[in-house]
């Protein structure tokens, strides 16, 4: 699987999105808070005329964003007809994948299995292949399911 | 009628369209249980359809269908080969004679009972017209769906259209969005450069030309719901006749906008509804009458819309629906199990009604049948996403909820604030907006509750801040605006919020499920700035908040206003400080509403003195001699239902009622009453007198009729200036005019025939420049025009 990937630090580590997946990369300005949404929607912010739901990527694992910088840069991806941004820490680089994405005896650590499809290797090192789907639907996809 | 009978054609074709595949694969296998729903549902929507209008035979037709197709879906019998050619020559047959009606010809007669009594089981097979059901289907175009309408229909001068997939108007229409958030942006940029003549002339009109381009995109996937509501009146009439029942129809919400494909949508189901509320909901007169009731009985369709989402409520104030009975059909048919049964709440069972197959009414009537209707309805909506609900009370009525989803709408929106951050609610809701610090709103907290008085009503209260989960402002108790809600349950509360912003239309996009989940957003919006906004859901807020009362209370209470009402005519008026520092009232009747002008916009010349609202020119009282004391004046602008009049007023107080006893004031003539409010003496104005001293003679009587030549032209530019100039365009049924307008061509034609001119001739010529000697005026001059047509109107009045 020779396809293109973006490569983004989320929560210090270094993770690939299939750039398929990927609409474009904005500067996030102004996020408007959504009252009582679960934490880790960050609210949402205009791209044009098109309104994105901005999710907080820290968060939706389970990790305190405060932890990590953010360059105020988030990855637009559209699940099932709904466009999102993803808040990171850094957008690094866009490069391609070397082989399949593989499992890891021993998994990721409990926040990251949720999300990843598995290890891939590429041209600037291994990285964490995110299933963006995953993602989004939160720290909590059982009760985010209901 | 043409319009209904035009209306029955189309969908009788549609549905025949829809089920094309259906028949064709029924005749290769007439077991299907699947295509032969879908053929029952043809006949059976025929046979409904066709009972509005006299057309016994196609009734007949499809009645006997239905019945023979019913027994195969009970499995009383089974549809074999001799059946399936009998019912595809009745559908044959169906379609002809509907070519025949569409056409104005009579349908040969004789060949119908043959058909039917074919249909009997063991009946022998007669020699049928019968061709291969593909072959019915030969004039049928399956690539556009038209059938020999189109040649048929050729005498009449169809409106030029085309059809264009709803996709591309959905990217024109985000296409269009964009644009407008391009140009606010501009805008911003053009105000921090200050001044340029030479960029804000083009701006202005980029501007005007975008809101029109908008405003027709827009309308142009819009239809107002009235649309679907001017067809229901006849409907419940007739069949309220044909059934012997009295029903009154009351409709709200019409001008609620949907998408036209959407009308389309819900036309069936909503059509099934009112047809069952009246068959099976609505019981004759003489057995409400037993029970208490008024021997006529209500249907009321509302329609309102809220972001994504328009709730349509049909309700009625029938026997209501029957649990017991519901329950034990859906264990009969093994819908559900006894034990299953047990567990049920009432509320459950009643949704059973939504179950394919499934339906109570003991005898199967000319009007609804065998409960085919509901579940149809379920599934026309369910394909939308939309959904539909039921509750009813035994004896009292039935109300069903009709939620549809609108992807893309433009709404009008109020924005408000509350903890620096702003929040749209869609207007359809809003009924008043209320400062609380009003003394008859009267803001108490009973335990934790706020509680606000409204029209004489304790009504509940809301707090944005606490819905929300915000921190509470610094405002007060008491300080906040109260927005008052009414549901399309017509429950009514009040939502306390920081302070409004404006109103005006928003475009409401979808939210991602994950927010949507909180139940307190219904969409998402852009402010003008570009700034993300949240749209409230107000139908779920109230409903986690408790606010929405069921069927019952919803019905009695309706009766309660009703009775109250006629009893007591409750007076209310509106209280302010005249200039001369008089306490003053005005009967809230007759208050339009309350503008206010700056002091530019009064004319004070002449006797009378006059103000502009709007584009309108209104004669106002009420104002100090001398010069206008203030900057911007408070006008309360009143109707009498013909005209209009605006009372000038120093500062508006509030709305009272009027409880004390009315003194007659014999000495001014412009008082009708002194009364007591609150302990002050306060002279109610005499509306009468105010309206007979200065309002403009009615108008609509008065408007002097003004020909216009017969073009496109005059008719959409000319006609809408001269009806602002306070003319009435003539028609073709006016026979006199007071002034004509000719294009000078045509006039100077008509002159040289020696055509009698009946009256005073304004005439108009193509170029700007004038030709000598001659009494024209271009066509553009507008000022020219109405100069003119206002020279015309008073040598009228002079004469």
């Amino acid at each position: 699987m020779d396809d293109l990937l973006v490569m983004a630090q989320i929560a210090g580590r270094r993770c690939a999105l299939h750039a398929h997946d990927v609409q474009s990369v904005i500067e996030i300005a102004a996020v408007t808070p959504i009252p009582r949404a679960p934490d880790f929607i960050a609210g949402i912010t205009a791209m044009r005329s098109q309104a994105l739901t901005v999710i907080d990527c820290r968060r939706a694992l389970g990790f305190d964003p405060d932890h990590w910088a953010t360059d105020n840069r988030a990855i637009v991806v559209s699940i099932s007809g709904y466009s999102y941004a993803l808040l990171i820490d850094a957008i690094e680089d866009i490069t391609s994948g070397m082989g399949q994405p593989e499992e890891i005896p021993g998994g990721f650590g409990p926040e990251w299995s949720r999300v990843a499809t598995g290890l891939i290797e590429t041209r600037v090192g291994p990285a964490l292949l995110i299933d963006v789907a995953a993602l989004i639907a939160g720290p909590d996809p059982i009760g985010a399911a209901a | 009628m043409d319009d209904l009978l035009a209306d029955f054609v189309a969908e009788t074709r549609e549905m025949l369209e829809a089920s094309t595949g259906e028949i064709v694969a029924w005749e290769a296998d007439p077991a299907d249980r699947a295509r032969l729903d879908t053929i029952f549902r043809f006949v059976h929507t025929v046979k409904g359809n066709c009972g509005f209008f006299d057309f016994p035979r196609l009734a007949a037709l499809s009645h006997a269908a239905e019945d023979a197709l019913a027994d195969c879906r009970a499995g009383r019998r089974e549809p074999d080969s001799a059946l399936v050619s009998v019912v595809l020559a009745i559908i044959d047959r169906i379609v002809a004679m509907v070519d025949a009606i569409e056409a104005g010809e009579q349908f040969p007669e004789g060949g119908d009972d043959e058909l039917i009594a074919a249909l009997q089981p063991g009946a022998e097979a007669p020699a049928l017209p019968h061709a291969p059901a593909s072959a019915l289907l030969d004039d049928f175009n399956p690539e556009t769906g038209e059938t020999t309408l189109a040649k048929r229909a050729e005498p009449v001068a169809a409106q030029r259209s085309i059809r264009l997939p709803v996709d591309l108007l959905d990217r024109v229409m985000s296409g269009v969005s964009d644009m407008v958030l391009a140009r606010n942006d501009l805008a911003h940029r053009l105000r921090q450069a200050g001044t340029q003549p030479t960029i804000d002339g083009p701006f202005e009109r980029l501007t005007t030309i975008l809101a029109d381009v908008r405003d027709a995109i827009t309308r142009m996937r819009m239809q107002r719901i009235e649309t679907l509501f001017s067809a229901v009146p006849r409907l419940v009439r007739d069949l309220s006749s044909e059934l012997g029942k009295q029903v009154m129809v009351d409709l709200e919400g019409g001008d609620v906008e949907l998408d036209r494909e959407m009308i389309e949508t819900i036309r069936d189901p909503i059509t099934h509804i009112i047809r069952n509320a009246i068959d099976h909901g609505i019981e004759k007169p003489g057995e409400r009458l037993a029970n208490g009731k008024r021997e006529i009985g209500m249907l009321s369709i509302a329609a309102r819309q809220s972001g994504n989402t328009i709730s349509i409520v049909i309700s009625d104030d029938g026997r209501g629906l029957d649990e017991e009975r519901i329950a034990a059909k859906a264990i009969s048919t093994g819908l559900i199990t006894a034990d299953q049964r047990a567990q049920m709440s009432r509320e459950a069972i009643l949704q059973l009604i939504f179950q394919p197959g499934f339906s109570t009414a003991e005898t199967v009537s000319n009007v609804s049948g065998r409960g085919v209707g509901l579940d149809v309805v379920r599934e026309n909506l369910e394909r939308v996403g939309g959904s539909i609900k039921v509750s009813s009370s035994n004896h009292v009525g039935t109300l069903f909820t009709l939620q549809i989803p609108l992807t893309l709408s433009i709404i009008a929106g109020l924005t408000v604030e509350v903890s620096d951050q702003r929040f749209a609610i869609p207007q359809s809701y809003v009924e008043e907006i209320i400062h609380a610090s009003a003394k008859a709103l009267d803001f108490t907290r009973v335990g934790e509750t706020a509680l606000v008085t409204f029209r004489g009503v304790r009504v509940p209260c809301l707090m944005l801040t606490d819905v929300l989960g915000l921190p509470t402002g610094d405002l007060a108790d008491g300080q906040h605006i109260m927005v008052m809600l009414r549901l399309a349950s017509g429950d009514l509360f009040a939502l306390a919020v920081d302070r409004i912003h404006s109103h005006g239309d928003i475009v409401v996009k979808p939210l991602a499920p994950a927010v949507m989940r909180t139940g307190l957003y219904a969409g998402s919006s852009l402010l003008d700035d570009g700034r993300p906004v949240l749209l409230l859901d107000v139908t779920n807020i109230a409903a986690t908040h408790d606010l929405v009362s069921d069927a019952k209370s919803r019905v009695l209470r309706a009766f309660e206003e009703d009775d109250e009402s006629a009893a007591a005519e409750v007076q209310r008026a509106m209280l302010f400080t005249h200039f001369d520092g008089r306490r003053c009232a005005i009967r809230l009747e007759l208050v339009q509403r309350i503008e206010t002008a700056p002091a530019s916009a009064l004319d004070l010349s002449g006797s009378t003195s006059r103000a502009v609202i709007e584009g309108e020119i209104l004669p106002v009282v009420g104002l100090p001699d001398g010069p206008v004391p203030a900057e911007k004046i408070r006008l309360l602008r009143l109707t009498d239902g013909a005209c209009e009049l605006l009372h000038a007023v120093r500062e508006v107080d509030d709305a009272a009622l009027l409880e004390g006893a009315l003194e007659p004031e014999p000495n001014d003539p412009l008082v009708e009453a002194v009364t007591l409010v609150d302990g002050q003496t306060v002279a109610l104005l005499d509306g009468h007198e105010l309206f007979a001293r200065h309002s403009k003679p009615a108008e609509a009587a008065a408007k002097p009729v003004c020909r216009l030549p017969d073009s496109d032209w005059a008719r959409s530019i000319l006609a809408p200036l001269v009806a602002s100039a306070g003319y009435k365009v003539a028609s073709d049924a006016d026979n006199h005019e007071d002034v004509a307008i000719w294009f000078d061509d045509e006039y100077e034609a008509a002159a040289a025939l020696d055509v009698e001119f009946r009256s005073p001739v304004i005439r108009l010529r193509d170029a700007p420049e004038a030709p000598d000697a001659a009494e024209t005026i271009y066509r553009y001059d507008r000022d020219g025009l109405i100069r003119a047509l206002r020279q015309a109107r008073k040598t009228m009045g002079a004469r």
